[in-house]
């Protein structure tokens, strides 16, 4: 009986662990559907290459992922922007199925070079305190999971005080309720979809980057994986607040932790897509949508 | 010579022509007001203004200088600015954070502490609603948003789409103070209106538009007076 409430607890405090870094690639494909109407297929293309390149930065300067972020995530900024202003911004007034099929297209085009140039062996990022665990009581925290917490967390702050702060950061968030009336006020709205898509390909960055510390990789695991999770989240979060998409990550990662912990392990990546299916029939509108109706009744 | 000159403007939605060899003036510190039925092309002749639509031919000159053809966050900075048709508020952020946001533009933002405190002056319902987020607001006090963002970019020229729209009679008095207001005080201003004898009231001249053509322009008087303006749009 205590050793299930310990396992319980160990799975609240892993999926709280988790829940960062999922939040931190979930709130890109959010930023980006939110201001461009277009859901991000690319985005774990960009979650791959980014951890892809944090391996080779770790090899040949031995820096930490946790330090290594700052360059990786600055980096896929550029490479998102770029991506915008190529790719995405020529379809931006075609039907949603171009741009989808285009970043999926994107995707492949990435996990293909990625196999090129890395192959298809499985990696992973170990530095000296891989192996090292804290003991709180008779719960078991492995560092990685905190370190990886701390970093999206820190993340996740800094992009809030940027999008409630700033100009641009403003400009961003009333691009994705009106873009029209953005326009009106002197927003450059080609320069802010740029610089959305940007920020949404840097936190795919970043969350590429910090995977590597608590996932063995290959050009197309747990990539493909991860994306579909980030719907989920989305779905149940909502596109509106880094609180609700923080909350729902917190949430699936737990549902996945006490699945594994009460039932089979081979489950986990089942949940999600059960989430996904339960939310999308019973509750549409997400998490937000049930608390408004919830304060109206 | 007029402060905002158009000039023959066409312009098209897809491949359906909207607007026909539009021209006006609008004189520096006057009200002038476009007047018609919906769809006579009045909104278009806005958003062509704005840049939002670019026209197919004709010109547009601000103090003399081109800005048909200019991207409609260079108009804003070149002191147009439209306050819209149906306010589009961003309704998910903060009156304060839409008003801020209304001084994104090389003029306002320097000076957006400054006009932010008079714009509270203005509408002091809005400074006690500050924080509330501007979907929750009544109509009114929306439109007072909408207003208030337009005067935060500091504008030469303030376009005006159907402000007293769906606004009660109480409500509408208050926008037409307002707008007296702004032309006296801060900016030229050019209104559309549905509410065609209040805008004649106010306004220094007026031009009709029909079917995307103008068919009458004079001394808002002088319209006033029309026959046709009467029985059209006065009910008389």
């Amino acid at each position: 009986m205590i050793e299930t409430l310990v396992r319980v607890v160990e799975a609240f405090i892993s999926a709280l662990m988790v829940a960062g870094l999922y939040a931190t690639m979930s709130y890109g494909l959010a930023l980006i559907y939110g201001v461009m109407k277009i859901i991000n297929l690319a985005n774990a293309g960009i979650m791959m290459l980014a951890a892809f390149t944090t391996l080779v930065l770790w090899q040949t300067t031995g820096l930490d992922p946790l330090v290594l972020v700052v360059v990786v995530a600055p980096l896929f900024f550029v490479v998102g922007a770029v991506l915008e202003v190529v790719v995405v911004r020529r379809v931006s007034a075609a039907a949603p199925i171009v741009s989808l099929l285009l970043l999926f297209g994107t995707w492949l085009v990435m996990q293909a070079f990625a196999n090129l140039i890395f192959g298809g062996d499985v990696r992973g990022v170990r530095p000296a305190y891989i192996d090292s665990v804290v003991h709180v009581g008779d719960v078991t925290l492995a560092y990685n999971r905190i370190f990886v917490f701390v970093a999206g967390a820190v993340i996740l702050v800094l992009l809030e005080l940027f999008l409630r702060g700033t100009f641009l950061g403003r400009a961003i968030r009333a691009l994705a309720q009106d873009r029209e009336a953005c326009a009106l006020v002197g927003v450059d709205t080609k320069r802010v979809s740029m610089v959305a898509f940007g920020l949404g390909s840097a936190l795919a960055g970043a969350a590429g980057c910090l995977l590597t510390l608590v996932f063995p990789f290959d050009p197309t695991n747990p990539f493909g994986v991860l994306q579909l999770k980030s719907f989920t989240i989305i779905v149940l979060g909502g596109l509106e607040s880094i609180i609700g998409v923080a909350f729902a990550s917190f949430l699936l990662a737990l549902a996945e932790n006490l699945t594994v912990t009460l039932s089979r392990p081979q489950l986990e990546n089942l949940v999600s897509f059960v989430v996904l299916v339960v939310v999308l029939v019973v509750m549409p509108g997400g998490l937000a949508a049930l608390l408004r109706r919830r304060r109206l009744a | 010579m007029a402060l905002l000159e158009v000039r023959q403007l066409t312009a098209f939605h897809g491949d359906v022509q909207a607007l026909w060899d539009v021209s006006f003036e609008v004189a520096e510190g006057s009200i002038t007001t476009l007047l018609g039925s919906n769809g006579a092309g009045k909104t278009t002749t806005l958003r062509t203004i704005s840049g939002i639509l670019p026209p197919r031919d004709g010109e547009i000159r601000l103090g003399g200088e081109r800005i048909d053809g200019v991207p409609p966050h260079r108009i804003v900075d070149m002191g147009v600015v439209q306050v819209p048709e149906g306010r589009k508020l961003w309704p998910n952020l903060s009156v304060q954070e839409n008003l801020v946001l209304g001084a994104y533009g090389r003029r306002g933002r320097p000076e957006r502490a400054r006009t932010l405190r008079s714009v509270y002056e203005l509408f002091p319902r809005l400074a006690e609603r500050r924080s509330q987020l501007a979907g929750t607001l009544s109509g009114g006090e929306q439109q007072m948003v909408a207003i208030g963002r337009g005067l935060m970019a500091r504008p030469v020229v303030l376009m005006l789409d159907e402000p007293s729209l769906g606004l009660a009679p109480i409500l509408v008095d208050e926008v037409f103070r307002v707008i007296r207001e702004i032309a006296a005080q801060r900016a030229t201003v050019l209104l559309v209106e549905q509410n065609v004898h209040r805008a004649l009231q106010i306004a220094d001249t007026a031009s009709v538009l029909e079917n995307g053509r103008v068919v009458l322009a004079g001394p808002a008087k002088q319209i006033a007076g029309d026959a046709k303006v009467q029985t059209a749009y006065l009910g008389l």
